[in-house]
């Protein structure tokens, strides 16, 4: 067995799309006509947005992602060598700042933003490989 | 859930059946008996047996919250529009906070919608009650009553009608006290017990169509335990967990 995607679910799709495109860099994969299902470019494992009414649909039950709300304890996260611009780009378009990038004893530079929808996400520095 | 690229399909998703009024009938084949599950909407019913000529009898429901028998004979027909759940109020207007399980025949169901009274037997359609419901239908919402209580229905139900009001209330960004007037006020029942029918609803489906057992299914569903989800589906199905009737009439929370 091997990790296929990542699944968010989200209120509205293509403008979590949209949104992802500009805060983040990353392109769309497609947008299904339905617009309750969409993939990102991220290699073989996909990070794909589903309507919330889509887990319904299949039965079972979620607690909705909202700004207004506290953040679901999981994230998913951005690599970057350059993560003081990622942040800032970011931030300009419209996420909310938790934590600004910031230095770590194992070398790391990590920051944290929430996205539109109030998911938490990562945009940090390559982990240095052990010398 | 994920579709593959390319993947074809009209989907007619919970969320627009939620938001559009429906349309239905039914015509029995033989005489017999069916349990209606309660769904929290209001219908609007004529009904009729086609092997007579006597006039179509109006019929008009309350928001359910209890399972109701129908018993027919051979030809016993209705033709009935279901209100989306936040048009309630639309229908019974100032009589809205009593309505609740109410089920009126013949003139006391006039009263309430005169309009029904215009459909003749010959002018049974969909088009007729269409008419009818755009008599009851001049009153909008306003934009932001309506985002508030679509955002709250799509909630709980999303949620599988596990969120306390508490929760409602953040997500659709307005106080308790403001999401349960306007709640109350249009579906015609308090959220908790709407969210209640869901959770019920639910927990049915995860008991019959997915075969949980009733421990399984009163985890996932959010019930305390075992004798939680017992008190549940005798309130809302009349049945007890390990006893489901095999003539129950399902409302379509989940089109498949």
């Amino acid at each position: 067995m091997k990790l296929g995607y990542t699944i968010i679910y989200v209120a509205d799709v293509p403008s979590t799309v949209a949104f992802y495109e500009t805060a983040f860099g990353i392109q769309r994969r497609f947008i299904h006509e339905s617009e309750l299902y969409a993939e990102m470019e991220t290699g073989a494992t996909a990070l794909a947005f589903a309507g919330n009414e889509a887990a319904e649909m299949s039965g079972f039950a979620i607690l909705p992602n909202v700004p207004s709300s506290l953040a679901a304890g999981w994230e998913i996260c951005f690599v970057t060598d350059d993560v003081e611009t990622a942040f800032g780009r970011a931030i300009s378009v419209g996420c909310t700042p938790v934590s600004r990038p910031a230095q770590k004893p194992w070398g790391q530079t990590v920051s944290y933003v929430r996205d539109l929808n109030g998911c938490l996400v990562e945009i940090a520095s390559p982990v240095a490989t052990a010398i | 859930m994920h579709l593959p690229f390319g993947y074809q399909e009209s989907i007619v998703t919970p969320k627009f059946s939620r938001n559009a009024e429906a349309f239905w009938s039914f015509a029995a084949q033989k005489e017999g008996a069916s349990i209606v599950l309660p769904d929290g909407r209001c219908d609007i019913i004529l009904r009729y047996n086609i092997f007579t000529d006597t006039a179509p009898v109006p019929v008009i429901t309350g928001p359910g919250t209890m399972p109701y028998e129908i018993k027919y004979t051979t030809g016993d027909s209705w033709i009935g529009v279901r209100l989306r759940p936040i048009n309630g109020a639309q229908l019974w207007q100032s009589k809205m906070n009593g309505a609740a399980n109410k089920v009126l025949f013949g003139t006391a169901a006039l009263e309430v919608l005169p309009s029904l009274a215009q459909i003749a037997r010959s002018e049974l359609s969909f088009e007729s009650l269409l008419g009818v419901l755009n008599s009851i239908s001049k009153k909008s919402h306003s934009f932001d009553k309506f985002d508030v209580l679509s955002e709250t229905l799509d909630a709980i139900h999303v949620s599988g009608g596990r969120l306390r009001i508490e929760k409602l209330a953040t997500l659709a960004k307005c106080s308790v006290r403001r999401l349960y007037r306007m709640f109350r006020g249009s579906v015609g029942l308090s959220p908790k017990t709407y969210s209640q029918i869901i959770q019920f609803h639910r927990a049915l489906r995860l008991i019959q169509k997915e075969q949980l057992s009733i421990t399984a299914a009163a985890f996932e569903g959010g019930y305390a335990d075992h004798a939680h989800l017992t008190r549940s589906f005798r309130r809302y199905g009349g049945f007890a967990p390990s006893d489901i009737p095999g003539d129950l009439s399902f409302p379509d929370f989940f089109p498949s």
